[in-house]
């Protein structure tokens, strides 16, 4: 049976003559599990919200969606408010009541349901969830994996048939995104509910879905099973979408030369399989990345037994935290939610004082640096770089920084800074009207007018496209080579193994180990990048990032 | 759920405290006020054995100590004469005034100390929604956002610290300047994150027809046998009080502090009813220790 059926359909935001979407044809069935996906920008969110019709946004729509066969318009509010549920992207903004149990609850309410009703649904849906447990909690106790479960679970607590996700996982550290996933599976599995993801995190997504949708600038472009929008992508050799392919299935697609729809994997099992019939090949020795000499006199930061708990009776953040980092070195921090990275990264940058232990900066004490010394020489790049912003557009804050650092041609170093970064586009837009990608390298240059020494970045690829995320590695690896000293913070191996110089895990409160991305993630089984997984103990030299597989596999292979 | 006393009815709770609300500041027999202070300091020790309770104890002695000491000074109504003072009366009515005022006060504050342990956030809210439910239901989504608005604000800090921001350091002039742009940071940011707060109500329905609230507490029998208890209990005092039973005539002249029959039978009653806590308590320690 249809569920959505949306028959050419155009969109336009008030006062514009662009159009958002154009001519878009679209047939749901039940039970389906659709992933739609495009770079920032393209429209998706604006389709997925077309079909919540309470959050339609303002303009102009020429063309019909049809639910299950009505109008979209002609059909009953309190039944498309039941019917169609929606996960949005940030798990903090949807939550509104103070009390998880309230939170639950509270569509049922709305909808004015009995409390005979309520207690059952709740029931039912809280041990399905294996939430009981959480109850009696405010939201704020809540990690972030729990509150995106959380949002699920009150939305399906209305018995939606269909489930419209928008980038429910960009807030969220690997495992949770994958907990969250599964259980997408499941209930579209077992329960049968319909399914429309927006995502571009999209690794286990490919071996979910039913059908993958890519869309560029409001259009369409490639719609069917995942193997075969993969190889439809690859015979056209579309640059836009390439990178939004699992790094596996890439793998196959480049070095396989007989192609066959039916045999690309899309998960390291399949992979594997894959792998297996290649022919063994000798190995050679592998290119050992030079380890980068940390000389005593050219330490940056030097924290020693950094021992940290935000609460007096509240558990120890970090403990017995030693790390250093010399100039000109590029390193990363990686390791599970709650491991301490992120205060670790504070204590570097003097944002919490240790208990015990001392954290230094060019042998100064980082909690007592201010004023000059700091934003000389530092520059902190957050989670949410629209912190940043003071002025109402990126271009005055440009100026700003200038005159804040005293720098005499600051237009000539503003109009460089726009065109290296790609943003001059951006010159005169609000910094909350830029895409996270966007704001990102936005921020960037403007910390960068003050030419600091170093820089300090907080999980960089939270909530970035494939492309953006290429886009800002090459952005770093340039501003590396010039000689700027970063240290990352990031659940992303993929992004650290194919970035960082050196990399150390963080595990309980202190660096566990500390190596080369090689020596620190081959061979894990959870800790490494897929391909790692797929790779390790085969036939064919271990590999962790798809661009070393493409460099030191001989010639394609033939099978 | 929670044990004892924690464990009913919100409605039976709210009720107890009001109860012991009125009453203190009804009775003005000092015995009585007394002991309602006493049985009071035992229901906030069973609370959190007395935690809270360490807390307030100096500014408890120390108010009332002041109170007692300065009323006669300052108030020279009253016919028994203890002293001059520059030329004002002390007066043994004054005095006792004070006393009474001081108990009075102590136990409401003792009052409370003990309702913000128990009927604390969602109960309360609970409670008064049943009266002003949009209310209640407003000051739900503003308590949601204070540790989000904090979270937040620190986040901006750690940020505008490194640019050199601080509100930490430097002049007064500097620092307000600092905040308040920090603080314009925090309500741009806040209010583009509302507006996802706001879709994600209305993509659930909020504001199509009446909200039927969710009732997350049951009356059960035993909440409904302590309410009653307590109803009659709280009556018997009141229409006890309209006679005069439980009081004393300060002014002009003090009266007599002696106890009757039915003094007695009041004392008791308020003291049963004020004692709810610890029975409700101490039936479950006995509990504990005796059954199997």
């Amino acid at each position: 049976m249809e569920v959505f059926n949306v028959k050419n359909m155009s969109f336009g935001f008030p006062d514009t003559t662009w159009k958002v979407l154009k001519n878009i044809n679209l047939t749901v069935t039940e039970g389906e599990f659709i992933v739609l996906c495009g770079p920032t920008g393209c429209g998706k969110t604006t389709l997925l919200r077309l079909l919540k019709k309470e959050l339609a946004p303002v303009g102009n729509r020429t063309g019909d969606i049809f639910y299950v066969g009505k109008r979209l318009e002609e059909c009953d509010e309190r039944t498309l408010i039941e019917q169609i549920g929606l996960v949005f992207q940030d798990p903090d903004n949807q939550i509104i009541m103070d009390e998880v149990m309230q939170e639950i609850v509270f569509g049922l309410e709305n909808l004015g349901y009995s409390n005979f009703e309520m207690r059952k649904r709740v029931a039912e849906m809280v041990h399905f969830f294996g939430m009981e447990g959480l109850l009696r909690l405010k939201p704020s106790e809540l990690s972030g994996g729990q509150k995106q479960m959380l949002n699920l679970l009150s939305v399906l607590l209305m018995k939606p048939k269909v489930l419209l996700l928008d980038e429910p996982t960009s807030q969220l550290d690997p495992i949770a995104a994958k907990d969250l996933i599964s259980m997408l599976e499941r209930l579209n599995k077992e329960m049968g509910i319909t399914i429309i993801l927006v995502e571009h995190r999209l690794e286990e997504l490919f071996g979910v879905a039913d059908r993958i949708i890519m869309m560029d600038s409001g259009e369409i472009n490639y719609t069917g099973s995942s193997k075969e929008v993969i190889n439809d992508l690859y015979l056209q050799k579309d640059e836009r979408f390439i990178p939004f392919i699992p790094s596996l299935s890439r793998l196959y697609m480049e070095l396989e030369t007989s192609l066959e729809c039916k045999d690309i994997p899309l998960s390291v099992k399949e992979s594997k399989g894959w792998i297996a019939k290649m022919p063994k090949l000798v190995s050679e020795d592998p290119v050992v990345r030079p380890a980068v000499e940390s000389l005593p006199n050219a330490q940056l930061v030097a924290v020693k037994d950094v021992y940290f708990q935000y609460e007096k009776k509240g558990p120890m953040i970090l403990k017995s935290l030693s790390l250093h980092i010399s100039k000109g070195e590029f390193f990363a921090l990686v390791g599970g939610n709650g491991s301490g990275k992120t205060t670790a990264l504070k204590a570097c940058i003097g944002s919490i004082k240790p208990q015990r232990g001392t954290a230094r900066y060019e042998g100064k004490d980082t909690s007592k640096l201010k004023g000059k010394e700091l934003y000389e020489k530092i520059a902190y790049l957050p989670q949410n770089p629209r912190t940043y912003f003071l002025h109402d557009t990126i271009e005055k804050e440009m100026q700003e920084a200038v005159t804040r650092h005293r720098i005499d041609s600051g237009k000539a170093i503003i109009t460089e800074l726009l065109h290296v970064f790609d943003i001059a586009h951006l010159r005169d837009r609000h910094p909350y009207d830029c895409s996270g990608g966007e704001v990102q390298k936005a921020a960037l240059a403007c910390m960068l007018i003050g030419k600091p020494d170093m820089l300090f970045i907080d999980e960089p690829t939270k909530g970035l496209d494939p492309i953006s995320k290429e886009r800002f590695s090459e952005v770093l690896s340039r501003l590396h080579k010039e000689g700027l000293t970063i240290m990352m913070v990031t659940h992303d191996i993929e992004f650290a193994a194919q970035n960082a110089q050196r990399c150390a895990m963080m595990f309980d409160g202190e660096i566990t180990v500390d190596g080369t991305p090689e020596q620190l993630f081959k061979g894990n089984y959870f800790y490494t990048t897929a391909i790692n997984r797929a790779t390790r103990l085969s036939n064919v030299r271990e590999v962790l990032t798809l661009e070393e597989a493409l460099a030191t596999w001989p010639v394609p292979v033939v099978t | 759920m929670e044990n004892g006393f924690r464990g009913y009815h919100p409605f039976v709770l709210f009720f107890y405290y009001v109860c012991v609300g009125v009453l203190a500041m009804y009775f003005n027999h000092p015995l009585f006020l007394l002991v309602a202070c006493l049985v009071l300091i035992g229901v906030n020790s069973t609370h959190d054995k007395g935690k809270a309770l360490k807390k307030w104890i100096p500014m408890l002695i120390g108010m009332s100590t002041i109170i007692i000491l300065v009323n006669p000074f300052l108030n020279s109504r009253g016919t028994t004469i203890f002293f001059y003072f520059r030329g004002k009366q002390v007066t043994l009515e004054a005095t006792m005034y004070g006393i009474v005022m001081a108990l009075s006060l102590v136990i409401i504050l003792l009052m409370f100390i003990s309702f913000n342990l128990i009927l604390n956030g969602n109960k309360f809210l609970f409670v008064f929604s049943k009266f002003l439910p949009k209310t209640a239901f407003l000051t739900m989504l503003v308590i949601r956002f204070v540790p989000l608005l904090k979270r937040r604000f620190d986040e901006i800090n750690d940020v505008q610290r490194i640019r050199g921001m601080t509100i930490a350091s430097g002049t007064i002039r500097e620092r307000a300047k600092s905040a308040m742009v920090m603080l314009q940071i925090l309500l741009t940011w806040s209010l583009e994150e509302a507006i996802e707060t706001a879709d994600s109500m209305k993509a659930r329905g909020y504001g199509i027809g009446k909200r039927s609230p969710y009732v997350p507490y049951k009356m059960d029998k035993r909440d409904k046998g302590w309410l009653l208890t307590l109803m009659l209990l709280f009556s018997v005092c009141i229409a006890g009080g309209i006679f005069g039973y439980g009081k004393i005539i300060i002014y002009p002249e003090l009266g007599t502090l002696q106890f009757y029959l039915f003094d007695w039978v009041m004392l008791v009653c308020m003291t049963l009813l004020m004692s709810f806590p610890l029975l409700v308590e101490g039936r479950e320690q006995v509990k504990w220790k005796f059954s199997m």
